[in-house]
């Protein structure tokens, strides 16, 4: 079984985009992301994320992103009022806990618990969006030039990943046929011999990497790849976006004080830095053509594709 | 060098001249005075048994040896005018394409597309010529649809052609293959060895196969080179390889070279059409009735069909009867009855890639005790999927299978059952006792698995999956393999018929699911065979693999006979009395 994060191509814009713009735009919602502490933009920023992911079909590794993202945001929510007293709204006294001491649940601690879950929850949201959308062959044949061997050891782990997948899947498979009484086998015997077979793998890969001719040095010039017609448009959103995490840091839009009473600032600054974080979510859509558009609106009439033979 | 190297002043595709090299901390040498020259645009076919050097000699003409293996070596290697000893497999790579066994390991991209286009980035082409020449090599290989699919949705049969679209994408003057029909059921095995076969003849690339099916692929052949412990046994013309492997190693000799060897009919054919006009030239024609008039074993043979050319001696020697499987009763200690396996209505589904698809789709199929039965099928069809459900490792999602008596199945990789350093302690007490005695491997209980013959592991592997399921010395009801034969030559595959007819005899029924026909026709007395998750034909193996063409032995295809599968079964309807007639 795939995993939902893993990349898989599609003929959509994110996925169409060279890696730096690709980087730059998701990297510019992860800046915020860390940037900001007001829940409504990062509450803005995770929508984005969000957005941008079903926009590019990656839809399955959204929702396991959310999924993972709200149980560790839901993890950190619950650590933080545990841990942290802080805070003038007591809403319930639990008393004295071992290694706690007094425990007292304040709404402030819940309140900062949530925006640093949020927070995660935003990252993890991009990072997902990431895995599934931009290729890594192609990052890591950008960054080939810059660090030869490192861009090699993350090739090499890059494919030894899936193929480790299969075998261990394999290996549970065979422990789980062998007869009752044959010896049983623990999950260190399991593990022993699928690190054992994975230096074989990592060998048969390497040859591969080998034979393919990655140990020869390039030419830089003609490394050089077309670039797609969606770049600018991914690092436009991405210096729009940056720009007004900026300017609405220095205008003082990140407004919010969690002790000893929760203040959540909701400024005309902080209002408009979300409305642009948010609306940048929509910078994967596809446009259709003019031509294409008339002809879906005109009913009975279709446009010839590539595939029907059309030019 | 032969006539196809007359090329005006260009080098020799690979050029090898007393090579000899030994692996690191090895006892002998992988390979020894090798000297071999392939001229550009030569068909090559490496045969030899498995362990005599093949996929070493492959290795060292693309660099891997020694520049990546280690070991000492001496002579030299050349491919197209560089000297591989020097250069590096990288520096080869524009030179030589190289495919291996495994495709799981040759792809080393996220998708099909920047998997061709990554040796040319690497050598430096420019955007528009790798894009070119990833459309061509797409197109000759019928994968253009393959080219945006991520590399891990995809079949074993589609990793090996893109694993070898990856190897010709720089247009090389030598390709090297390593086995690479063996995990490919006979449709895409044949459409591949005749792909190769289009690329030679249209690109002119030299071509150096290995392959132990060697009746798929020796017709399109220029040329044999067979190995032996590391040495050149035999290197010459297609048809008199066959000759020589008839005298000093008949393990290599292909079926219909077998067919005509029992019948005492000269030439041996180098393949189906070869043998067919030979007969038709000869006028010996196999009596058009059906198998049943087939004087199966016959001692007394008759005397040839007129016109043949037959040796001396040979047609009037009596066949040495040949009992089929089929024929072998090994002591049954349990009551005959029984069914041991069925699925009733059977669907089960799994995922690929984004979706989910039905696997087998209301499979109906019951097996009894002391069966041998061989399930085949495209790769996809099914066959291994019926085997995890019926292991319970996969739930059904419609219909029922069931095996009362009990199941020991053996996956396709014996080394996954295989974790400890005692073959002992693998299998402890008397439980594991009974499963070693089983495979009839009782006198190795103190040995290292790794130490093992292949097939000696393959027999542990099915050891461990019987201890605990056999009542006393009873075995399981139902024993199955699942591509026991991957890689294994003819001498190892005649083993596992032995001991197929000894898990019979001990009262199992037994099934392998099988790209193989020829071991199918070997061992099986029944022939199932899958296509798109349901089962297209189930009857007597004579029956089913005498009746099409992919999925029909040799012989079948040479004589056309309903029922003849065998080599001895046919050399017998070519003996009997109404063949000449």
């Amino acid at each position: 079984m795939r995993s939902p994060f893993a990349y898989t191509p599609r003929n959509r814009p994110l996925q169409a985009a060279s890696p730096g713009a690709a980087v730059a735009y998701l990297g510019a919602l992860l800046v915020v992301a860390f940037l900001y502490s007001n829940p409504l933009v990062l509450v803005a920023a995770g929508a984005a994320a969000a957005v941008a992911g079903r926009l590019a079909g990656a839809r399955g590794a959204v929702r396991a992103a959310l999924w993972m993202g709200l149980t560790l945001a839901l993890l950190i929510v619950l650590v933080n009022a545990l841990v942290v007293d802080r805070g003038e709204t007591v809403l319930m006294r639990l008393g004295d806990w071992p290694w706690l001491g007094r425990v007292d649940i304040t709404l402030e601690s819940l309140v900062a618990g949530a925006v640093i879950g949020l927070r995660a929850l935003v990252a993890i949201l991009v990072f997902a969006v990431y895995s599934a959308c931009v290729d890594p062959d192609r990052v890591l044949r950008a960054l080939r030039p810059l660090a030869g061997r490192s861009a090699l050891t993350a090739t090499l782990v890059s494919r030894l990943v899936p193929v480790a997948a299969a075998d261990a899947a394999r290996l549970r498979d065979a422990a789980a046929l062998r007869g009752p009484g044959a010896a049983a086998v623990g999950r260190a015997a399991l593990a022993r011999r699928l690190l054992a077979g994975s230096l074989d793998r990592s060998v048969d890969v390497a040859a591969t990497l080998e034979l393919r001719g990655y140990s020869l040095e390039a030419p830089r010039a003609r490394r050089q790849r077309r670039r797609s017609r969606y770049d600018r448009r991914f690092h436009l959103v991405g210096a729009v976006v940056l720009a007004a995490a900026i300017a609405g840091k220095v205008a003082g839009a990140d407004e919010l004080h969690t002790y000893p009473t929760v203040e959540v600032g909701l400024s005309a600054a902080t209002l408009a830095v979300s409305a642009v974080v948010a609306a940048s979510g929509l910078a994967p859509l596809r446009r259709r053509s003019r031509r294409r558009a008339r002809a879906a609106a005109r009913p009975g009439r279709s446009v010839p594709t590539l595939e029907a033979g059309g030019v | 060098m032969s006539e196809l190297a007359i090329r005006r002043g260009a080098p020799p595709a690979l050029a090898i001249e007393g090579l000899g090299y030994a692996y690191p901390h090895a006892e002998r040498p992988a390979l020894q005075e090798v000297s071999l020259t392939v001229a550009p645009g030569e068909f090559t076919l490496l045969a030899g048994r498995s362990a005599s050097g093949k996929s070493t000699l492959l290795k060292a003409a693309c660099g891997l040896v020694p520049h990546f293996h280690g070991g000492e070596v001496e002579g030299s290697v050349a491919v197209a005018g560089l000297d591989a000893l020097a250069a590096g497999p990288g520096e080869l790579a524009a030179a030589v394409g190289y495919v291996a066994q495994d495709p799981e390991t040759q792809v080393v991209s996220t998708t099909v597309a920047s998997e061709l286009e990554l040796p040319l980035e690497m050598r430096g082409d420019a955007p528009a010529d790798r894009a070119r020449a990833v459309e061509e090599v797409a197109l000759a290989l019928a994968i253009p649809h393959l080219l945006e699919r991520a590399v891990d949705t995809l079949s074993g049969g589609e990793l090996q052609r893109v694993a070898l679209a990856a190897a010709l994408v720089t247009r090389p003057r030598l390709v090297l293959l390593d086995e690479p029909t063996s995990q490919l059921d006979p449709v895409a095995g044949d459409e591949l060895i005749w792909l190769l076969r289009r690329l030679n003849e249209e690109w002119g690339v030299a071509v150096l196969l290995a392959e132990h099916r060697l009746e798929r692929c020796l017709a399109a052949a220029d040329r044999v080179v067979a190995m032996a412990d590391g040495r050149i046994g035999f290197d010459g013309a297609p048809a008199e390889f066959l000759g020589w492997a008839q005298g000093v190693d008949p393990a290599l000799e292909t079926p219909a070279a077998r067919l005509f060897s029992l019948a005492g009919l000269e030439p041996l054919p180098v393949g189906v059409r070869a043998a067919r006009r030979a007969l038709d030239s000869a006028g010996a024609q196999p009596p058009i009735e059906t198998g049943a008039k087939v004087a199966y074993g016959a001692t007394n043979a008759p005397p040839p069909p007129s016109g043949a050319n037959v040796r001396d001696g040979r047609a009037n020697a009596p066949i040495t009867p040949v009992p089929h499987p089929g024929k072998v009763r090994g002591p049954r200690s349990r009551p005959p009855d029984p069914t041991i396996f069925s699925a009733n209505a059977l669907w089960v589904e799994r995922e690929r890639g984004d979706e989910t698809v039905d696997v087998l789709r209301g499979i109906d199929l019951t097996i009894r005790r002391g069966e041998r039965v061989a399930l085949m099928g495209r790769n996809g069809a099914g066959k291994s999927t019926l085997f995890r459900a019926a292991a319970g490792l996969l739930e059904p999602v419609a219909g029922k299978v069931e095996a009362p008596a009990g199941i020991a199945l053996l996956t396709q990789n014996p080394g996954d059952y295989l974790v400890r350093e005692r073959v002992a302690d693998e299998l402890p007490g008397p439980a594991g006792a009974a499963a070693l005695a089983a495979v009839g491997l009782e006198h190795a209980a103190d040995a290292d698995p790794r130490d093992l013959s292949g097939g000696e592991r393959q027999r542990l592997a099915l050891a461990i999956a019987l201890a605990g399921r056999m009542e006393g010395d009873q075995l399981p009801g139902l024993v199955a393999l699942d591509e026991p034969t991957r890689g294994m030559d003819r001498g190892r595959k005649d083993d596992l018929v032995g001991l197929i007819c000894r898990l019979v005899g001990g009262g199992a029924g037994v099934v392998v699911a099988t790209h193989d026909v020829e071991f199918a026709a070997a061992f099986a007395s029944r022939v199932v065979l899958l296509g798109d998750g349901v089962v297209i034909a189930d009857g007597a193996a004579a029956d089913v693999l005498s009746g099409g063409w992919y999925f029909a032995t040799e012989v079948a295809r040479v004589l056309d006979l309903p029922g003849i599968v065998t080599p001895e079964q046919g050399a017998a309807a070519l003996l009997s009395p109404e063949a000449d007639r």
